[in-house]
């Protein structure tokens, strides 16, 4: 037995010695992914240990240290975590890690624990710096649509106009931002309090217009999109034929959908409340 | 030497057994498989005889086009394994590393632990699933993804939490109700089932004049507490289909059990409400036709009834359906009828019931492959042929089963079970959680063997629900920031897999971490905040019911058509006005 523990010992030993920085950072990633994040954090301390602070790869290896240390659940270290994201900013500002680094400090503000509320002024400082720090990259567009969705949560109005106007300019000049759907998404929401229907189904097509989807995703389909557009057109609009357009592709594009029914009981009510109308305009001239 | 056997005696029996286990298993499998052949084990919990047999042929079948094509022959043993045990049998396999190198997934443990499993013992085949099946070639599927050539296209072997498919279903199961076609008729005279509720009911008090050899009552329905959930699924709650008009206040086709309390609490709706009330007077007119004290009993008694032929309907699935005509053999023809249906004109349904209940095709007899496997690319490869429309309609002739896949043909016997993807569905989710869950299950359990009527449940239980529903709604949902910070978790690792993956992943990835972002992590808050205002300020919806119009709505399509008229009148005059 003992001699079997040796050789295993001995073997494991060899595989340790035998990684590069590279793949030791690579298993960890995978490790994380599995949800073994003590390993991962085995796998990127022993990358770390053979790299110096200068290689290239070492704020990858800080990066993955600081998101297992504040995302790993049970037993997260928020203060290692944050001391790691900020030796990582001090040592490569300039890295493409950086920003989402930055990010990461931010999102550690904002998701607190259960039962606790946020400090929302130190949470949008935190989306603020990423914005202005990497102005161009993709984790300051995601920090703008955090920073809105901080600001339009209350479903109040006051906000609700504020959001508009942030929103409207962003995408005015950022029309090839990645995350340009869901800020139309966000637009709606803020129309729907500020009570305009009009705009707020014209924000809701064009959150559709420019929405990506992962084709390979069954759940991501745009079923209940189409419904929400024609529900919106029809009962909030009285867009009839934007509705009649929706319920119509839902009917083509999805006929197993569980609310097909419900579509053919839509397109009956609209045209028996336009033959309604129809009639008593008539009657009455 | 006798102080050392002494000393030591303990550690050499487990030696000298763990020996003996070791040589067994290498002579039983050095026996099972001829030396050349590969060896793949699958774990499954189908004990009936036609899946065994079914398998074993298709695997058959399989290794001889692999040694027609040059390949190593393939050796299939099946560990089927009983449905109370699987789960710990599954889990011990997983985590022992000692998993057949197939496993059937997704049932008898909860679906964040599958998750778990997904994750660590099982390899994801999401880009098998984009390519093409090549046991379609030739067939009009040669170029068709294997995810799109399911009837379902594989919705449910699509894991959201980790964005992968994990599994390769084989068949689609549904639910009907089987029936004696020999006592039916010798009782009722009828050759088959009614289909139409008055003549079904009619029909079951037909059954219960009559009385055995033994003067015994027959029984009209074999039912059981398993039972139940099959008649209440299929036939009660798409009743309730109308409560989207008063409760849908979101608009999103369905009722929220946070919508159906804000109604009750509004007094928008309550247990008088035509739709709630038909669905309890429907349970108590068919299950007074189920044996006495059939909440008490099991699925086995039930079927023992029927087989018995003391009773002359029974619910039951697609699985069940080889088993039974197998134990009818000889004695009776068993029918398969579609739920019975209220006719449009009936005095008390007919303004109610909407349709037949909506069946959403699912894919079921999952299959994924371990991490384990030493052979994953022939498992894949086993469970592709099983997937070719060809192979899966006869794995399925065998067992009795609906094929998975498009355009594979349906045992005849089967025809009946073909859903129906037009139709209504429920919409009464009482869950709140906690106490009134405890409160309501106590009276609806009552109400199910008469004990109370109606009315007294709904004197018991209304004003309970309305007054303690809100703190347990609460009490359920307090967790909801847990949710987001998993979900951090997990955009985190996709973030990583993007940021490091090949050139040819790395824009599906970023795509995927994007719409996942966007969709999971911006509207939580302001959903939150959305229920609660609902919960404590009622709906803002200014008309009388979600799908009725406001008088805006009506003023605006009044314009627009007053519009449409008078330049149609416009045309006409200009048309027949002298030029």
């Amino acid at each position: 037995m003992v001699v079997l523990l040796a050789v295993g010992f001995c073997g494991c030993a060899g595989v340790k010695q035998d990684k590069d920085a590279a793949t030791l950072l690579k298993e960890g990633w995978e490790s994380y992914q599995l949800g073994e994040f003590k390993l991962a954090i085995r796998l990127f301390e022993q990358a770390r240990e053979i790299t110096p602070e200068n290689d290239p790869l070492y704020p990858d290896i800080l990066y993955g240290l600081a998101t297992t240390w504040n995302l790993r659940r049970p037993n997260q270290d928020p203060a290692l975590a944050e001391g790691y994201y900020n030796r990582l900013l001090e040592l490569a500002p300039e890295s493409e890690l950086a920003a989402w680094t930055m990010l990461g400090l931010a999102r550690m503000k904002h998701l607190v624990p259960v039962g606790e509320d946020p400090d929302y002024e130190q949470v949008r400082q935190g989306y603020y710096n990423v914005i202005e720090t990497y102005p161009d990259h993709l984790a300051a567009d995601e920090a703008f649509l955090y920073l809105q969705a901080s600001y339009v949560q209350d479903l109040e109005k006051t906000s609700a106009q504020k959001v508009v106007d942030q929103v409207t300019k962003f995408i005015e000049q950022n029309p090839d931002s990645k995350f340009i759907s869901p800020c139309y998404s966000i637009l709606s929401t803020c129309y729907e309090v500020l009570d305009e229907p009009e705009k707020r189904l014209d924000a809701e097509l064009k959150a559709h217009e420019t929405a990506e989807v992962d084709p390979t995703n069954p759940f991501q389909d745009n079923s209940w999109r189409y419904w929400m557009l024609a529900t919106l057109a029809e009962f909030e609009s009285g867009d009839f034929d934007t509705a009649r357009l929706y319920y119509q592709k839902l009917l083509d594009e999805y006929p197993q959908d569980i609310r097909v029914y419900s579509v053919t009981l839509a397109l009956e009510r609209m045209d028996r409340i336009e033959e309604q109308i129809r009639q008593e305009l008539k009657q009455g001239s | 030497m006798l102080n050392f056997i002494k000393r030591y005696l303990a550690i050499m029996v487990v030696i000298a057994v763990y020996i003996w286990s070791m040589v067994a298993i290498f002579v039983t499998r050095a026996s099972e498989a001829p030396g050349d052949a590969i060896v793949l084990r699958i774990g499954h919990w189908q004990l009936e005889a036609s899946v065994r047999e079914a398998l074993d042929e298709m695997a058959a079948e399989y290794s001889a086009i692999r040694e027609a094509n040059g390949l190593k022959p393939v050796i299939i043993i099946q560990d089927a394994i009983p449905e109370m045990t699987y789960a710990q049998w599954a889990t011990t396999q997983l985590m022992g590393n000692t998993a057949p190198d197939i496993m059937e997934v997704g049932a008898m443990l909860p679906y964040h632990l599958w998750v778990q499993y997904y994750n660590r013992y099982f390899i994801p085949i999401t880009r098998y699933v984009d390519a093409p099946n090549p046991y379609n070639a030739g067939t009009d599927y040669e170029n068709t993804p294997v995810r799109m050539t399911y009837k379902d296209g594989m919705r449910n072997s699509y894991i959201e939490e980790l964005q992968e498919y994990m599994s390769v279903p084989l068949s689609q199961f549904g639910t009907r109700i089987f029936y004696n076609k020999d006592l039916l008729y010798k009782l009722t005279g009828h050759e088959i089932a009614p289909t139409n509720y008055r003549g079904f009911l009619a029909a079951c008090q037909e059954i219960a004049r009559h009385k055995d050899e033994s003067g015994q009552p027959y029984i009209a329905i074999a039912g059981s507490r398993y039972h139940l959930p099959m008649w209440e699924g299929p036939m009660f709650d798409p009743i309730t289909y109308g409560v989207v008009r008063v409760a849908d206040f979101n608009r999103d086709g369905f009722v929220g059990n946070d919508e159906l309390y804000v109604a009750f609490k509004t007094d928008r709706i309550d247990f008088h409400y035509p739709p709630i009330k038909a669905r309890f007077k429907m349970l108590r007119e068919i299950t007074d036709h189920f044996q006495t004290g059939y909440t008490g009993l099991t699925r086995d008694e039930a079927v023992f009834l029927f087989a018995q032929q003391r009773a002359v309907f029974m619910t039951t699935g697609t699985w069940d359906a080889r088993s039974l005509q197998a134990q009818a053999e000889g004695t009776f023809e068993v029918g398969v009828m579609d739920f019975p249906l209220p006719a449009p004109d009936d005095e008390y349904y007919g303004d109610i019931i909407e349709g037949p209940n909506y069946e959403r095709l699912t894919g079921g007899f999952p299959f994924a492959i371990t991490r384990t496997s030493k052979h994953p690319e022939v498992a894949l490869d086993f469970l592709l042929f099983l997937a070719s429309r060809e192979n899966n309609e006869k794995l399925n002739r065998i067992i009795g089963w609906i094929p998975a896949i498009i355009g594979a043909q349906v045992d005849p016997l089967l025809k009946a079970f073909e859903p129906h993807l037009r139709g209504v569905y429920g919409n009464l989710n009482l869950f709140l959680g906690g106490e009134t869950w405890i409160k309501w299950l106590q009276q609806y359990t009552l109400y199910q063997v008469n004990q109370i009527t109606y009315d007294e449940m709904v004197e018991e239980f209304e004003p309970y629900f309305e007054k303690h529903g809100l703190k347990d709604l609460m009490e359920q949902q307090k967790d909801w920031r847990r949710g987001m910070q998993n979900n951090e978790q997990y955009l985190a690792g996709l973030r990583a897999k993007a940021l490091y993956s090949d050139a040819e992943d790395q824009e599906s990835n970023w795509i995927k971490y994007r719409v996942l972002s966007a969709s999971r992590q911006i509207w939580p808050e302001i959903n939150r905040t959305r229920q609660l205002k609902m919960l404590y300020e009622g709906p803002t919806i200014d008309a009388v019911g979600p799908y009725e119009y406001s008088d805006e709505v009506i003023d605006k399509v009044r314009e627009r058509i007053k519009r449409e008229l008078e330049s149609n009148e416009q045309s006409d005059t200009s048309l027949h006005s002298p030029s």
